[in-house]
């Protein structure tokens, strides 16, 4: 099932009518939660309330503030990278099984609409 | 089965409790139902858990935070399940097109007398659910038992039929046991038990300073708490260390309903889980039809009235061979003319000999279409020291097993713990009959 929120679809129709940029798939929620799932990204992550990790509206909300985009995200999954806990130990952060760049972008532009 | 069964339970549930409910006739459908979602667990031991093999999570396992904290999305079970019963992981040897997933369908009531649990679950057979019971065969000289579970490995070998008894188990406890709120059942389930990794070798068991003290043969699920290092069954404490544990409340019931061995006379056993899952003190409603010494068979059955004295393999999976003390049963006979493949139950059952507290529960479970209904009757107020006391008001943890399917120990279904409140808020609330 493909769902489009309709700014994001509004714009890519834009975007795509124009003909100025490259045509701006929408985001696949289906495809998107499924992948985070398979990798128990929802055992640590909620949409909204904090489990072990903070929850993807929050998420969102800091990278909205940092101006941080999908890279960053994709980065945090694919590189493991330290996380600091709330008791203020590391550990390191869970690797996403797969490196195809279109379904890592798809789950990063999902987390980041919440 | 049918009728004795029934005729036998409805009588032994009526006797002595004029104000109880009569099972029977609860208006079931006045009362609301809760599905618990079940899965195929493998051996995900709580030194699994506690492990970095749980990724992300051993550290918060081993402080006690809650398996729902963070095992709560959508489906969990079933995907959790699904993977293991497949044996992608925590499961050597998958038992082939087993399902990794079981709704349960849960319901519960109480009146002055008695808490009454109402389960509903379907059975992968939808022709016959698993009532048999491993026998005892006759080759000629020896009685040697014959059949058993699917995880067992002469029977995953094709060297033995798979025979089992279906079960409805419960865990509970009153907050006494530290943690059972947030991790329920994992809190006993350990290497070195039963189907398990690292398998206690019988030297191991021999040698250890509390299986000796106990007596026992092998090491079956334990509580954290009855273990110095909680990780480790040899380390268990001493006898009067557990016994002030268990004085205290530190223990959790265990009651089970068994299609072969409780069902036909209308009962539900009655045990409890500390050092070791042991059974309430008294008599159970089933006791162990070999006799040790003589090597043969206690009982055999009234061939006038179960049409033969013993079994032979074709009856398995068609027959109803619950043994009965005072129904079909008579005492063995050692010079009955006995043939190769005459095969003899390994239990027999009696209503009458239960007696203690291990005769507390009743119960009767219904096969029909492919679905169990099973209704256990537990009393309120007891007083026994390896009873959890019901009262009306209180809130108690509760986990939940069905074994499906011919297969024993890990081989069930189970959930992350619940809450079941009687007249109380709950996950499960028990309504209170008129
Ligand atoms: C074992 C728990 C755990 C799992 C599993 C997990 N995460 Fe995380 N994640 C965390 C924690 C803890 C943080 C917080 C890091 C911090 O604030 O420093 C985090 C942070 C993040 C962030 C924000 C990083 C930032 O820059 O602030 C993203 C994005 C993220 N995770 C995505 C995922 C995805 C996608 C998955 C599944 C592939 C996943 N996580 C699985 C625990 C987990
Ligand atoms: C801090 C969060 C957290 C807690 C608490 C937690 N788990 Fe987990 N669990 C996870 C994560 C994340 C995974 C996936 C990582 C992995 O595969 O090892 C997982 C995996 C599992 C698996 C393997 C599932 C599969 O599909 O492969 C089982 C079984 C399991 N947990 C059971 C439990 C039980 C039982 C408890 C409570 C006693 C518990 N967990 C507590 C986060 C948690």
């Amino acid at each position: 099932m493909k769902t489009t929120r309709p700014i994001l679809l509004a714009g890519c129709l834009f975007l795509a009518l124009a003909g100025t940029a490259p045509v701006h798939a929408a985001v696949d929620e289906a495809a998107a939660q499924a992948l985070a799932k398979k990798n128990d990204c929802f055992k640590c992550h909620a949409i909204d309330k904090t489990k072990k990790g903070p929850s993807y509206k929050k998420i969102a909300a800091k990278y909205k503030e940092k101006k941080l985009d999908e890279k960053e995200a994709i980065k945090q999954m694919i590189e493991g990278k330290k996380v600091k806990l709330e008791d203020g130990s590391e550990e390191d952060h869970k690797i996403i099984e797969t490196k195809d760049p279109k379904e890592l972008s798809n789950l990063a532009q999902w987390i980041l609409s919440r | 089965m049918k009728k004795t069964a029934l005729f036998l339970s409805l009588a032994l549930i009526g006797m002595g409790s004029a104000l109880a409910a009569d099972p029977a006739k609860i208006d079931w459908g006045k009362v609301p139902a809760v599905n618990v979602p079940l899965f195929y667990p493998g051996q995900s031991s709580y030194e699994w858990l506690i492990s970095d093999a749980h990724k992300g999570a051993a550290k918060e396992t081993k402080r006690g935070d809650a398996c729902a904290f963070c095992h709560d999305e959508p489906d969990a079970e079933k995907d959790i399940g699904n993977n293991i019963v497949a044996g992608k992981r925590l499961e050597p040897t998958p038992v082939k097109g087993k399902n990794g997933y079981l709704e349960l369908k849960v319901q519960a009531a109480f009146d002055d007398k008695n808490a009454y649990l109402r389960f509903q679950w379907a059975t992968k057979s939808k022709n016959r659910p698993s009532i048999d019971y491993p026998g005892y065969r006759f080759d000629g000289k020896e009685w040697k038992a014959y059949g058993g579970p699917q995880l067992n490995a002469d029977v995953l070998a094709g060297k033995k039929p798979a025979i089992y008894e279906d079960r409805m188990s419960i865990m509970l406890d009153d907050g006494k046991v530290p943690n059972f709120a947030k991790q329920g059942c994992w809190l006993t389930c350990h290497d070195g038990e039963r189907d398990m990794p690292k398998l206690a070798t019988k030297e191991e068991v021999a040698a250890n300073p509390l299986m000796k003290a106990i007596k026992r043969a092998d090491v079956r699920k334990y509580l954290p708490a009855s273990r110095n290092d909680p990780s480790d069954w040899k380390t268990g404490k001493t006898v009067e260390e557990l016994a002030r544990i268990k004085a205290e409340g530190g223990f959790v019931d265990l009651i089970q309903w068994r299609a072969h061995r409780t069902n036909p006379v209308g009962a539900v056993d009655d045990g409890y889980v500390l050092e070791w899952r042991n059974f309430d003190a008294g008599k159970n409603h089933f006791a162990s039809n070999m006799d040790n010494e003589k090597k043969q068979p206690k009982f055999m059955f009234d061939a006038a009235k179960f049409g033969a004295k013993a079994l032979t393999a074709d009856d398995f999976g068609k027959k109803d061979m619950f043994l009965i003390k005072g129904v079909n049963a008579v005492p063995f006979d050692p010079n009955a003319g006995w043939k190769e493949g005459d095969i003899l139950a390994q239990y027999y059952l009696s209503a009458a000999d239960a007696a203690g507290s291990a005769a507390d529960n009743k119960g009767t479970g219904v096969w029909k279409d492919g679905m169990w209904t099973v209704v256990m009757v537990r009393p309120l107020g007891l007083t026994n020291d390896d009873d959890k006391t019901l009262k009306a008001g209180g809130v108690y943890s509760i986990g939940f097993a069905v074994h499906d399917d011919n297969i024993t120990t890990r081989g069930h279904h189970v959930s992350f713990v619940r809450t079941l409140g009687l007249g109380a808020k709950a996950d499960i609330e028990a309504v209170k009959l008129p």
